[in-house]
C-alpha cells in the first residue's frame, strides 16, 4: 500500500544554514503522526518544505505516490495539503464565517454548509461567525485556523506548534480534536515541543534534533523512553 | 661606485617597482574603466568646444552636485526623500530673487542658496524623519508641492508662472564669470569640492554607520549609533547640494522660473541617481552627464524624452538595481575577480573604561524587578524578575514562545515594559532608547543573525567602535576583537557566504566592540557543530574571566550546563525556576514546561525524577 | 441656496475622489506597495474616454463599460510590468517603478493627447436641472448628480463584491495575508494581478467621471495620486471606510474652501480674497492639513498605528 506521504532524502537549507538533513518519513492515510523536537530542530522547516515554503530544498516529496516538489504551494493545497501554521495567522480583518469560507473550494450551497458543519463542530466558535479574527482569543483563534485547513478537506492535515503561547488547558482542549480529527480519517501530523501532549493523541512520532532524525517509533513506547528527556534537557 | 653611478643604476629597478605598483592600483576593482571614462569626460569639452556643448556640460555639472546630495540621503542613509527638487528650487529662487531683485553678489547669494535649504531641512527632519518609508516619502512630496505652489501664488516674491529674468551670472571679486569655459570650470570645480567632501564622509566610519543603517536600522542601534540623527544629518546634507546645485543652475541660466520646482527635476535626480548607482560618487557623475544629455540623443521624442527617462529608469530599477556603475563592479568581481586585500595589523583596544564605583560584590550588574509586558491581549512577560552580578554566567531558558527573546528585548530597549524596572549598575535604564542602553553597556546578539551581507567582517565589527578617531583606529582594533575570536583569517571576506559558525563570533566581535559590561547572547550555539560549541563555551568562559558578564538564552543544554553558573527558567512569561544547572535539570516544574505532564493516570515520564 | 449648490458639488467630487482612493488602496492592502502612477491612471482613464468618444459619438454612461474593461487591461500590463518582476525587492523598489510608469503614462498622454486640457462628454447630458419646492429654486448640474449617482453605484458595487463574493474573500485573504492566503488554495499571483486590474477599472471610471466638470490634462495625475495618498493617510492606512471619509474631506476643501466668498459675501470683500480663496491655495493648505495629521496624529482617524522608524 503506498503510504499518503513519502519524504525521501529531504534536505532544507535556509542560506549557509541546514535546517534539515537528509530526512526520510512516511504517513499512512489516516495517521495521526507526532513530529518532536527542540527549538530549531528543524520541526517547522519540514512542514514549510511540504507546503513549499521552503525555498531551497532537495529530495523527494511524493502524495499518492506523485511527486509535489515542484508544485507551487496553491496547488500543493488542491492535492491535498492542509496547513496550520506557527503563530495561527488568522486572516484579522475578516470575520470567522470569511475566515471559514475563503478556504472552501466548494460551489456556494455547499461552503455555507460546510461553514455550518465546521462551526458545529468547533464549540469554541460556535455564535462567532459574525466577529472579526483578531478580536478572538488565542484559544479561539488556534481553533479557527486549525478549522479553517479542514474547511480545504485535507488528506494530510499539517499543525505547526498550535499549542505555542496557550495555557495548558486549552492546550489538552486543543489536542484532544486533533485526536478526533484523525479518527475521522484525515491524516495529521503534529509539530509539537509540548511532548507528553503531543504523544499521547498520536499513533507513532518521529523525534528531531539538529536537523536529523534521531528516533521514531510508536507513541506509546516512546512516551516511555528517557532518550526523549534526554535530547530536551541534556544529558 | 660614484653617487651618479648608484643612482643611474637603481633608476631602472625604481622605475619597474613604481610601474608595478601603478599597475596593481589601476587592476583593483573597476579603477581602469573609472580612469578611462574620466579622460573621456575631460576630452570632451576639449574636443567638442562649442557653446553648446559647454553650456550641456555645465548643466550636467549642476545635475551631478544635485545627485551627490541626494545619493546621501537616499542611497547612503537609504530613505526615500523626494525633497531635493525642493532644496534645488528653493536654491535656485534664493539666488535669483537675492541676485536680480536686490543686486547681491555671488559671495552672499550662494552661501544663502545653501543655507535656506538647509533651514527647511532642519525645520521638516524633526517630524518627518521618524515617519516609515512611504509616509516619509509623501510628506516630503507634500512639502516639495507647497513650495512649488507657493512659488506659483506668490508673484509679487517669485514673479510666478513666468519666473524673474535678469540673474546675473557668477561675480567673484568685482569680475562676472562669461559663459563658456570659466563657467563650465567653476561649476565642476564645485562638484570636485562636493565629491570630495562626499568621499570623505562616506569611506569614513559614518560610511560604515550608514551601510549598517540602512540595511539593518536594529542592529545599528544595538551598536550604539543614532540612526537618527544620522538620518538627520544625511537630510541636511543633501539640502546644502541641493541648494548649492539649484544656484549654480540660476546663474547657467540667467533665469528662474517654476520648471524648477516641478516634480520633473526630482524625477530627473532620481533617475540619476538610480542610473548611475545609489551610493557611487562615479555613479553620480555617470548619472548626471548621461541622463542630461539623453534628451538630446532622444531628439525623435521631442519635448517627450521625459518617456525615455521613465522606460529607463523602469529598465534600470528592475535589471540593475545597484545601477551602471554597480553593475560594473559585479561584472568585475565575477569575471576576473581578484584576490582580497591584506587585512590591516591588529591594534590591541585602549584600556577598558573603568566601572562606576560600585561594590561588584553587593548589588547586581542588572537588575530587571517585576517586568510585565503584553501585546495587544496577549500576555508575553509577567512579573519577571531577573540579576546578573558582575562576571557571572546566567542562562535563560524556557519553551518556545515563553518569553525569553521578547525579555531580552525589554532589556536592550527594543521594548518599553508595561511595568517594572531595569536598572543596569544601579542606573535605571528602562523607557531609554536602543543606541543610549548600548552605549550604557549593554551588548546583544541576535537569534536570526543581524549582519550585513556585504560588509566584511572587519568593517562589521568596526562599525561598532564609536569612541575611535578614525576608520583606521577602528579597523585596527577589530582587528584585534577578531582576532580574539579566532576568525582573524576573514577579516577581509564579506560576511555574506560565510558559514553560521563564523558570522555567529563575527557578531560576537561586534558586540563586544563596544566595550560592554554586559553581553546577551541569544541562542549562540544555534547552528555550530559540537567542536565549535566547545571551542564557543571556552571563549565565552575567557571573556566572563575578566569581568564581563553574561545573559545567554539557550536550547541547547549539553552547551549552556557547561557555561552558567546559574540558570532561569520561563515559561508563558513568568519565571517558574531559578538556580544551579544541576537543580534546574531535576526541577519537576521545568520538566513539565518542556515536556508536558498529562494526566496522572497516564505512564510518568522514564528517567523522570520528582523535586 | 449657494451652501446646498456646493454641498452637491462635493458631493458629486467626493464621490469620484472616492473611486480613486479605492483602488489605491486595494493595491495598497493586495501588494503593500505603493502605486505612485494610481493618478496618472486615473488621467488616462479620461483619455481613453475621449480617444473613444471620438469614435463613438456616445454618452458617457454607455462608454463606461468600455472604459472600465479597457483600464482593467492596462492595470494587468501595468502589474506585469511594474510589480512582478519586484515582487520580492524591498518595496522602495516598486515605488520607484510605479512612479518610472507613471512618467511614461502621463508623457505618452501629452505626446498623443496635447498638453491643453479637454473634456469628455458628460454622462447623461449636460446642463442643468432646477429642483422646485425650496425657496428660490436649487440650480443642479445634472453632471454632479449624474457622477454621484455612477459613482455610488460603483462603491456599493465594489463593497459587494469584496463583502459578499467567494472572489472579494480571496482578494481580502491575499491583501492580509498573502502566504497564508496561499496556504489554504489561492493562487495568489492571479489575485494580486485582478486586483490591479480593478483598481486600475476604478481609476479610469473615475477619470471619465472627473474630466466632463474638470477637464482633463496630461500633467493631472500629479494631483489625483497625491489626493488619493491623502485621503487614504487621512482615513487610516489600508482602511477602506478611512479612504471613502478621506475623499470626502479631500473634496470638503477642495470644493467650500474657494466658495467660502460666496457664502459670506463679507470675506470676499477681504484684501487679498481672490488669491486667499483660490483652488492653489486650497490645494496648499490641504497639504499642510496633510503634515499636520502625519506629525500629530499619524494613525490617520479610523486606521491602525503607523509603525515608527525602530
Amino acid at each position: 500500500m503506498t503510504a499518503l506521504l513519502a519524504i525521501e532524502r529531504l534536505t532544507v537549507r535556509y542560506g549557509e544554514i541546514v535546517a534539515l538533513s537528509d530526512l526520510s518519513l512516511e504517513i499512512g492515510a489516516g495517521e495521526a503522526v507526532a513530529l518532536l523536537g527542540a527549538n530549531g530542530a528543524g520541526k517547522s522547516s519540514l512542514l514549510k518544505a511540504l507546503m513549499g515554503l521552503a525555498r531551497q530544498t532537495t529530495g523527494t516529496i511524493r502524495l499518492d505516490g506523485e511527486p509535489i516538489g515542484d508544485l507551487p504551494v496553491h496547488r500543493r493545497v488542491v492535492r491535498g495539503l492542509g496547513y496550520c501554521p506557527e503563530g495561527r495567522r488568522v486572516f484579522p480583518g475578516m470575520t470567522v464565517h470569511d475566515n471559514l469560507a475563503v478556504a472552501s473550494a466548494r460551489p456556494a450551497r455547499q461552503r455555507d454548509q460546510a461553514v455550518e458543519r465546521m462551526l458545529a463542530l468547533f464549540p469554541a466558535l460556535a455564535g462567532k461567525a459574525a466577529e472579526r479574527a483578531w478580536q478572538l482569543s488565542g484559544g479561539q483563534q488556534q481553533m479557527l485556523a486549525i478549522a479553517r485547513a479542514l474547511m480545504t478537506e485535507p488528506r494530510l492535515l499539517l499543525l505547526d506548534e498550535p499549542s505555542l503561547g496557550l495555557a495548558p488547558r486549552l492546550t489538552r482542549e486543543l489536542l484532544d480534536r486533533v485526536r478526533d480529527i484523525a479518527a475521522a480519517g484525515t491524516a495529521v501530523l503534529l509539530a509539537e515541543q509540548n511532548v507528553a501532549k503531543a504523544l499521547s493523541v498520536t499513533d507513532r512520532a518521529y523525534v528531531l534534533q539538529l536537523g536529523r532524525l534521531v528516533q521514531s517509533g510508536p507513541s506509546v513506547e516512546l512516551s516511555q523512553s528517557p532518550a526523549i528527556q534526554a535530547a530536551f534537557l541534556g544529558g | 661606485m660614484s653617487l651618479f653611478a648608484a643612482l643611474a643604476a637603481a633608476t631602472p629597478t625604481l622605475l619597474a617597482r613604481q610601474a608595478r605598483a601603478a599597475r596593481a592600483w589601476l587592476c583593483h576593482g573597476i579603477r581602469l574603466p573609472l580612469l578611462v571614462g574620466a579622460g573621456l569626460l575631460i576630452l570632451y569639452p576639449v574636443l567638442f568646444g562649442s557653446p553648446y556643448h559647454l553650456r550641456l556640460l555645465t548643466v550636467s555639472g549642476v545635475y551631478v552636485l544635485m545627485v551627490l546630495g541626494y545619493q546621501l540621503i537616499f542611497g547612503q542613509a537609504g530613505a526615500l526623500a523626494l525633497t531635493q527638487g525642493a532644496f534645488f528650487g528653493l536654491g535656485g529662487y534664493a539666488t535669483a530673487i537675492l541676485g536680480s531683485r536686490l543686486g547681491w553678489g555671488f559671495p552672499a547669494t550662494f552661501p544663502l542658496s545653501i543655507s535656506l535649504p538647509v533651514a527647511l531641512a532642519a525645520l521638516i527632519a524633526v517630524p518627518v524623519l521618524r515617519l516609515e518609508s512611504h509616509y516619509f516619502a509623501l510628506a516630503t512630496l507634500g512639502i516639495s508641492q507647497i513650495l512649488l505652489l507657493v512659488a506659483i501664488k506668490w508673484e509679487a516674491l517669485t514673479g510666478g508662472s513666468n519666473g524673474l529674468t535678469g540673474v546675473p551670472g557668477i561675480v567673484l571679486f568685482g569680475a562676472a564669470l562669461p559663459r563658456g569655459w570659466p563657467l563650465l570650470l567653476a561649476v565642476w570645480g564645485m562638484v570636485a569640492l562636493g565629491a570630495a567632501l562626499a568621499w570623505r564622509i562616506t569611506r569614513g566610519r559614518i560610511g560604515r554607520a550608514f551601510h549598517l543603517m540602512r540595511e539593518n536600522p536594529l542592529a545599528a542601534q544595538s551598536v550604539g549609533l543614532d540612526t537618527g540623527r544620522l538620518r538627520l544629518v544625511a537630510l541636511l546634507l543633501s539640502a546644502a547640494y541641493g541648494g548649492a546645485a539649484g544656484a549654480l543652475y540660476t546663474h547657467t541660466m540667467r533665469i528662474v522660473s517654476t520648471e524648477i520646482l516641478e516634480f520633473s527635476v526630482m524625477v530627473a535626480c532620481l533617475t540619476m541617481t538610480v542610473v548611475g548607482g545609489r551610493t557611487s560618487i562615479a555613479g553620480a557623475i555617470l548619472g548626471g552627464v548621461l541622463l542630461v544629455h539623453l534628451p538630446e540623443w532622444l531628439r525623435f521624442l521631442d519635448r517627450f524624452y521625459l518617456i525615455g527617462y521613465g522606460a529607463l529608469l523602469l529598465l534600470m530599477i528592475v535589471v540593475a538595481p545597484f545601477g551602471l556603475i554597480g553593475a560594473l563592479e559585479r561584472w568585475r568581481a565575477w569575471f576576473v575577480p581578484e584576490a582580497l586585500p591584506d587585512a590591516p595589523p591588529p591594534r590591541a583596544p585602549p584600556a577598558r573604561r573603568p566601572a562606576p564605583d560600585i561594590a561588584r560584590d553587593t548589588a547586581p550588574l542588572l537588575a530587571v524587578r517585576g517586568i510585565d509586558k503584553s501585546f495587544g491581549g496577549l500576555r508575553a512577560l509577567a512579573a519577571v524578575d531577573l540579576s546578573v552580578a558582575a562576571g557571572e554566567i546566567v542562562g535563560l531558558i524556557g519553551p518556545n514562545g515563553s518569553g525569553k527573546t521578547t525579555l531580552v528585548n525589554v532589556v536592550t530597549g527594543v521594548y518599553r515594559p508595561d511595568a517594572g524596572t531595569v536598572a543596569l549598575a544601579g542606573q535605571s535604564i528602562a523607557g531609554c532608547t536602543v543606541h543610549d542602553i548600548a552605549r550604557a553597556g549593554i551588548a546583544r546578539t541576535f537569534q536570526n543573525l543581524n549582519l550585513v551581507d556585504d560588509m566584511t567582517a572587519l568593517d562589521s565589527v568596526a562599525v561598532a567602535r564609536r569612541h575611535d578617531g578614525d576608520l583606521a583606529a577602528a579597523r585596527g582594533h577589530a582587528m584585534a576583537l577578531l582576532d580574539r575570536l579566532g576568525i582573524a583569517a576573514i577579516a577581509m571576506r564579506r560576511c555574506g557566504g560565510l558559514a553560521q559558525g563564523l558570522k555567529r563570533r563575527i557578531e560576537i566581535a561586534r558586540a563586544l566592540a563596544l566595550e560592554p559590561r554586559l553581553l546577551l547572547l541569544d541562542e549562540p550555539a544555534a547552528g555550530l557543530n559540537p567542536s565549535e560549541q566547545r571551542d564557543l563555551a571556552a571563549r565565552l568562559r575567557a571573556l566572563a574571566g575578566e569581568g564581563l558578564s553574561l545573559l545567554v538564552i539557550e536550547h541547547n543544554m549539553p552547551f549552556l550546563m557547561t557555561l552558567a553558573g546559574r540558570l532561569v527558567c520561563l515559561d508563558h512569561g513568568q519565571v517558574i525556576a531559578a538556580g544551579t544547572p544541576a537543580e534546574i535539570r531535576r526541577d519537576a516544574k521545568v520538566i513539565e514546561a518542556y515536556l508536558g505532564i498529562v494526566d496522572d493516570a497516564a505512564p510518568a515520564f522514564g528517567g523522570a525524577q520528582p523535586a | 441656496m449657494e451652501f446646498l449648490q456646493l454641498l452637491i458639488n462635493t458631493a458629486a467630487l467626493g464621490a469620484a475622489y472616492a473611486l480613486v482612493a479605492l483602488g489605491f488602496v486595494w493595491v495598497l492592502n493586495a501588494t503593500s506597495a505603493v502605486n505612485f502612477a494610481h493618478g496618472d491612471l486615473v488621467m488616462a482613464g479620461g483619455f481613453v474616454a475621449l480617444a473613444l468618444a471620438g469614435m463613438l459619438p456616445l454618452p458617457g454612461i454607455l462608454l463606461l463599460p468600455l472604459v472600465l474593461v479597457l483600464m482593467a487591461g492596462l492595470g494587468l500590463v501595468f502589474s506585469l510590468l511594474a510589480f512582478f518582476p519586484l515582487k520580492d525587492r524591498p518595496p522602495v523598489s516598486v515605488f520607484i517603478s510605479t512612479i518610472a510608469l507613471g512618467i511614461i503614462v502621463s508623457n505618452g498622454a501629452s505626446a498623443i493627447f496635447g498638453a491643453e486640457p479637454r473634456a469628455t462628454p458628460p454622462l447623461f447630458a449636460g446642463g442643468v436641472v432646477a429642483l422646485g419646492g425650496l425657496p428660490g429654486g436649487l440650480i443642479v448640474s445634472r453632471q454632479a448628480i449624474a457622477v454621484m449617482l455612477v459613482a455610488a453605484l460603483l462603491i456599493a458595487v465594489q463593497y459587494l463584491l469584496f463583502a459578499r463574493t467567494q472572489f472579494g474573500r480571496r482578494l481580502r485573504a491575499t491583501a492580509q495575508d498573502r502566504d497564508m492566503a496561499a496556504a489554504i488554495g489561492i493562487p495568489v499571483d492571479r489575485m494580486i494581478a485582478l486586483t490591479f486590474a480593478l483598481a486600475t477599472a476604478l481609476a479610469g471610471a473615475a477619470g471619465l467621471l472627473l474630466s466632463n466638470s474638470f477637464f482633463v490634462s496630461p500633467t493631472d495625475g500629479m494631483n489625483y495620486m497625491v489626493k488619493a495618498y491623502i485621503a487614504v493617510t487621512i482615513g487610516g492606512w489600508g482602511s477602506i471606510a478611512g479612504a471613502v471619509a478621506g475623499a470626502f474631506l479631500i473634496a470638503l476643501f477642495d470644493v467650500m474652501l474657494p466658495g467660502l466668498p460666496a457664502l459670506l459675501p463679507a470675506l470676499g470683500a477681504l484684501p487679498g480674497a481672490d488669491w486667499l480663496f483660490s483652488q492653489t491655495v486650497a490645494t496648499i493648505l490641504l497639504y499642510v492639513l496633510l503634515l499636520v495629521i502625519l506629525v500629530l496624529r499619524p494613525q490617520g482617524l479610523f486606521g491602525e498605528a503607523v509603525q515608527r522608524r525602530a
